[in-house]
């Protein structure tokens, strides 16, 4: 009985794991069977609240939007060598989806299908050919069939990122993660792409089953395993070329090097995938700016036209971290402040002030124009946060200047002293009549 | 005044007849002939009014308009003060500072006044009706000035003459509300008040001349023309030995107060002492005051002290006068020539040097045929004028000459300059017909003929007539002038007419029945812009937009009609002249959203962007960052600009043309032509399939003279 209320109080507590507008998840596989191979992972999903609804890819009535609205936040596909999506899900719609912010989680394998590998290149990376598996004879489990194909890569090869890989899971004397499934190749000119996780220096990917006759596409650290990207509308799409990396049997089995014999008794893949499916879902990782204020020193509400030149003025900004479903303060130290007009006039640290708000304090410049307070603060792992505020700032007016000069009292004793002058030069001049002389009355009339 | 027109001049001349003197009769018919020329010189500039509507119809004068609305509802401080953030984003533009605010300050004035006489006016017909009006004081102040320097009969005429003379109403009719309305009235005025100055030599009339001269100052950068030409007045009246109190008191005068006025003006600041266009003016006011301290040396000195004495002052003057030039030239306090004003004395100056005065089309020098189009029969006449001038040479005379001679080689130099020409002319072409119908009508009258109606004006001459030419001759003469005058008439207002009231902010055109066919395409894109962009949209044009954007649409707009900022708009020419990638990168940096287009191609529009291009390249080209931007790659193999296969690669990818031709390749413009035929170049262009990277395409008007573009965004997913 107790332990019944313990499973309803955890899961009370998981349900708000996710945000409620974040909870609905299509999940598309091959066949049924998957669901049951890959429970584990599925159960810790709706553990943490989110609301699966399993389609098979090729199912005529899949519906991804109805009347102009996303019916899912999420989109699972464990479905690898699904040719053509079903129903209203095509290629184009998928991209469409994460252009509009959905986050997608995709894992393929050797046989992978054409849909996947079109997906992949329009997230900015490439499935290998069919066929072709990740090989490393040198890091292969011992329970591999000959092909050195279900290799094993150590966790200091996931990406440096707490909030994508988990903080515990990055470490050198963790479980390595068991992989059998094909290599990924990044597009080198996308900025955005990440290296979740890469095979060791020792892999490549090929035809095992083909003598290695060309180069193969991916060689070593380049094979990558496990690859993210988080769109600019921080819409996130973590990519596996491994199905196998996500179900039970890796979750749970005990894994050993076949070369040096090291074993450890489970697998590093469970917490990573955990890890992982928290941040493409949107669980961690997540930044917002609460709110953004800025006012001249002593002030309380900013300037109604503009602030002028010279101004002192006080920049805050509160931003906010998803944690456990709820929004918390961020805390951080390298956030940094641009006061841009075309190039950046000032670039300033912004100081946590109190939890979460973020202050900066400085002089606007001695130039007029337009000009705006720009935070753009850009870590692997976290949403991309990029906040811009538009002000204006003016020179003086004319009633703003200096009335006097001290430098120009010199400038002033001469003024005046020419005007006194040359007002007593004529009033004598007006007034004085010498009726003495005679000469005087020809040179007035000349 | 107003009375008399309304009381019916007609009925009230029939009247007089019976009871008035004859000196009253004369004075009845000046009033009736200078209020018809006034009337007249309002009337005719209404076309376009009439026309089209009553709205401001050039690109300049938009801003002028917005400030003076803003003028109109803030008030005066805040004008003064006033920072404007929708211009030159990001720069901004110090619209107080930066501007001469006399027409706005008179516009609102104006329309004050008449609210507190309870005419509810608008305040858009007060800027659209301003320059008529103006027009109308200027025939009234033309006579004024004329009468001054020859005669009645001489003002009558040049009044009559100046209410419809093109070259005038070119910038004056209903709806060109520009800087120049108002101060072609001021210049004149300016110049009465001095002549009247020099004549009588009071203090008084000096200082109203000032401040003439500081209400001309505040209206237009072309009184630097005026400040130059009194003190050359002054100097050709010392050579001539004219030099006398009277001079030395008017100019003293004018110079301190109209020196002291006119730097309060902000944008002119502390120019009349520093910069090199104003120091003639300086050096006339010094030589005066050694002329003066001379002749009074010259009285009291025996005449051979005095030789010695000026000789080394001469000598000491001069060298300590060009010492201190140098000294200051150098040093950077006198500023060096400004390119506008070498342009004046060389002009192929600011072609060679500044893209950017050259690419004004008002800048260009003035052809010959537009002379005669401008100002017809006073071409002939100015001679003739300038010739009764030298044979009755007078102090005020000396003044007409000199400003005859120099605005005419500045019209040569400059087209807008044919503004300044225009008054000139019609008062020595008033003085040559006055003079010679005066002489000729005797005659005619001698003979018993009847009289034309100019002779009632000769009436003084009448009594002292001397005959001399025959009758026949004299009737001849008289008739061949009054048919050049009716010939006059009718050149003036078929040139205002067909060449300078149609607007350009609504274009029409002939359909071939002969229909007029409006083309609104204009205010049609501003008003999209209003409606479907967000307040704080920044839109990319060409600089000649600029104003109507943010007047007409209200938004924020990179560069405009006020070229004070060479680099920004050669940024934006760079990115109009680049390929799109490098296009893209610029439009990011200035964070343009919206980028606007002007293509003539579909209606056969011919001062559209494309043919603008050229001038874009070499501005772009011309500083540092733009570099890579060569005019000569723009051109086609054998040296042309043609938008067609065998134009320039560079042309066929560059922005501009993208923008303009995007989706033309599909259009069927004219019968019997292949897709993508330009109507402008007559050809088909070149480069037909393309898609934009960069951009999409946000709107584009009914005839295709408006595109606007939205810049897209950085691809969401990096690819």
């Amino acid at each position: 009985m107790w332990k019944l209320l313990l499973v309803a109080i955890l899961a009370i507590n998981h349900c708000n794991a996710v945000l409620e507008t974040d909870a609905n998840t299509l999940v598309l596989l091959d066949n049924l069977a998957i669901r049951e191979t890959h429970s584990i992972f599925f159960k810790s999903l709706q553990d943490r609240g989110f609301k699966l609804t399993y389609k098979l890819a090729d199912d005529s009535g899949l519906l991804l939007s109805r009347y102009g609205e996303y019916l899912y936040k999420n989109l699972i596909i464990f479905a690898p060598s699904v040719e053509e999506f079903g129903g209203d899900i095509s290629v184009e719609r998928l991209a469409q989806f994460v252009d509009d912010g959905g986050n997608v989680l995709v894992a393929g394998s050797e046989k992978s299908g054409d849909a996947l590998r079109e997906f992949a290149s329009e997230c900015g990376f490439e499935l290998d050919e069919e066929k072709a598996a990740v090989i490393d004879h040198l890091h292969y489990d011992v329970s591999d069939t000959g092909d050195h194909t279900t290799i094993l890569t150590s966790a200091l090869n996931l990406i440096d990122a707490a909030s994508v890989v988990g903080s515990e899971n990055r470490k050198a004397d963790a479980a390595p993660l068991l992989y059998r499934g094909t290599g990924l190749i990044a597009d080198k000119e996308n900025p955005l792409v990440l290296k979740l996780l890469t095979a060791e220096s020792s892999a490549y990917s090929y035809n095992p089953e083909q003598s290695v006759s060309d180069y193969p596409h991916a060689v070593g650290r380049n094979t990558l395993l496990i690859a993210a990207l988080q769109a600019r509308n921080n819409a996130r799409v973590v990519f596996s070329g491994s199905l196998q990396f996500f179900a039970d049997e890796s979750f749970t089995m005990a894994v050993q090097y076949a070369q040096n014999g090291a074993f450890f008794k489970q697998a590093g893949n469970r917490a990573v995938a955990e890890s992982i499916s928290k941040w493409v879902f949107g669980e961690s990782g997540r930044l917002r700016v609460a709110s953004v204020r800025h006012h001249k020193v002593g002030e309380k509400n900013p300037p109604e036209q503009a602030y002028t030149i010279t101004d002192p003025v006080v920049y805050t900004i509160a931003i906010e971290e998803l944690v456990q479903g709820k929004w918390q303060p961020f805390k951080a130290n390298d956030i940094q402040l641009e006061f841009v007009r075309i190039d950046p006039f000032v670039r300033t640290f912004l100081k946590q002030t109190k939890s979460g708000s973020y202050e900066a304090r400085f002089k606007i410049p001695d130039v007029y124009g337009v000009y705006q307070f720009k935070v753009d603060y850009n870590r692997v792992g976290y949403t991309h946060l990029y906040n811009t505020t538009q002000v204006s700032v003016r020179p003086l007016e004319h009633t703003q200047y200096e009335r006097f000069i001290p430098s120009a009292f010199p400038y002033y004793t001469s003024a005046f002293s020419m005007m006194i002058g040359v007002f007593v030069f004529s009033f004598v001049f007006l007034h004085f009549k010498e009726e003495t002389r005679a000469g005087k009355d020809d040179k007035k009339t000349q | 005044m107003t009375v008399d027109i309304t009381g019916g001049s007609s009925g009230a001349a029939t009247k007089a007849r019976g009871f008035l003197t004859w000196e009253k009769r004369e004075h009845l018919v000046k009033l009736a002939i200078l209020i018809l020329a006034a009337v007249l010189s309002f009337a005719t500039r209404l076309f376009s009014v009439l026309r089209f509507e009553s709205v401001i119809h050039e690109f300049d004068p938009y801003f002028n308009y917005r400030t003076t609305r803003f003028l109109a509802e803030q008030g005066f401080y805040k004008f003064h003060n006033w920072f404007d953030d929708r211009a030159w984003y990001p720069l901004g533009r110090i619209i107080g500072g930066t501007i001469y605010p006399g027409l706005m300050v008179t516009s609102a004035a104006l329309y004050r006044l008449m609210w507190l006489l309870n005419i509810t006016i608008d305040i858009r017909n007060v800027c659209v009706f301003l320059a008529p009006f103006f027009s109308s004081l200027t025939t009234l102040v033309t006579y004024a000035l004329t009468k001054e320097i020859h005669s009645t009969g001489a003002g009558l005429v040049a009044a009559a003459l100046i209410s419809i003379v093109p070259g005038y109403i070119s910038r004056s009719v209903a709806g060109s509300y520009d800087n120049e309305g108002i101060a072609i009235f001021c210049m004149l005025f300016t110049y009465y008040l001095w002549i009247k100055a020099v004549k009588t030599g009071t203090i008084f009339w000096s200082a109203v001349s000032a401040l003439a001269y500081f209400y001309m100052v505040s209206s237009w950068g072309g009184y630097v023309f005026l400040i130059n030409l009194i003190p050359l007045h002054v100097i050709a009246l010392m050579f001539t030995g004219r030099f006398s109190h009277r001079i030395y008191i008017a100019y003293s005068t004018l110079y301190c107060v109209g020196t002291i006025l006119s730097m309060q003006i902000s944008f002119v600041g502390f120019q009349p002492i520093q910069s090199s266009e104003h120091m003639l003016a300086l050096g006339v006011f010094g030589l005066c005051q050694i002329h003066a301290f001379v002749d009074y040396l010259r009285s009291r000195m025996p005449k051979d002290h005095f030789e010695i004495l000026f000789k080394t002052l001469v000598s000491s003057v001069i060298s300590v006068v060009l010492i201190i030039g140098t000294v200051l030239t150098i040093t950077g306090k006198v500023s060096p020539w400004t390119g506008r004003f070498y342009s004046l004395l060389d002009p192929s100056y600011a072609k060679n040097h500044i893209p950017i005065i050259a690419s004004v089309s008002e800048h260009q020098p003035t052809s010959w045929s537009s002379f005669y189009f401008d100002l017809q029969i006073l071409v002939f006449l100015f001679p003739a004028g300038l010739y009764f001038c030298f044979a009755r040479l007078t102090d005020s005379n000396i003044f007409i000459i000199l400003y005859g001679v120099t605005s005419i080689y500045f019209a040569g130099v400059m087209v807008r300059l044919m503004l300044v020409l225009a008054p000139v002319m019609c008062i020595l072409s008033g003085i040559a017909i006055s003079h010679l119908l005066a002489k000729y009508i005797k005659s005619v009258d001698a003979g018993g003929a009847k009289l034309a109606s100019e002779s009632k004006r000769q009436h003084k001459k009448l009594e002292q007539q001397t005959g001399g030419v025959k009758s026949e001759v004299a009737i001849g003469f008289v008739s061949i002038i009054t048919l050049m005058l009716i010939v006059y008439t009718f050149h003036c207002t078929w040139v205002t007419s067909e060449a300078y009231s149609s607007p350009s902010i609504v274009l029409s055109a002939r359909s071939h029945d002969g229909g007029r066919i409006i083309f609104d395409d204009f205010r049609e894109a501003y008003y999209w812009l209003q409606m479907n962009t967000p307040e704080d949209a920044r839109i990319m044009s060409w600089w000649d937009y600029g104003y109507q954007i943010t007047a007409m649409a209200n938004r924020t707009i990179l560069v405009d009609n006020n070229t004070w900022n060479n680099t920004h708009i050669s940024r934006v020419g760079q990115a109009m002249a680049s390929s799109e990638e490098k296009a893209y990168e610029i439009m990011r940096e200035l964070d343009v959203d919206y980028v606007l287009v002007i293509f003539g191609g579909l209606t056969g529009y011919s001062s559209d962007d494309i043919n603008k291009f050229l001038w874009m390249v070499r501005i772009g080209g011309s500083t540092d960052r733009g570099a890579h931007i060569k005019e000569k790659d723009y051109y086609a193999a054998n040296g042309e600009f043609r938008v067609d296969k065998e134009g320039s690669p560079t042309l066929l990818n560059c922005l501009m043309y993208k923008m303009c031709y995007y989706r033309f390749g599909q259009m069927y413009t004219e019968g019997g032509k292949a897709q993508g035929y330009d109507r402008v170049r007559a050809a088909e262009i070149g480069n037909k399939d393309f898609e934009l990277d960069v951009l999409e395409e946000a709107y584009t008007t009914e005839h295709w003279l408006v595109r606007i573009y939205k810049v897209k965004d950085l691809p969401n997913r990096g690819v």
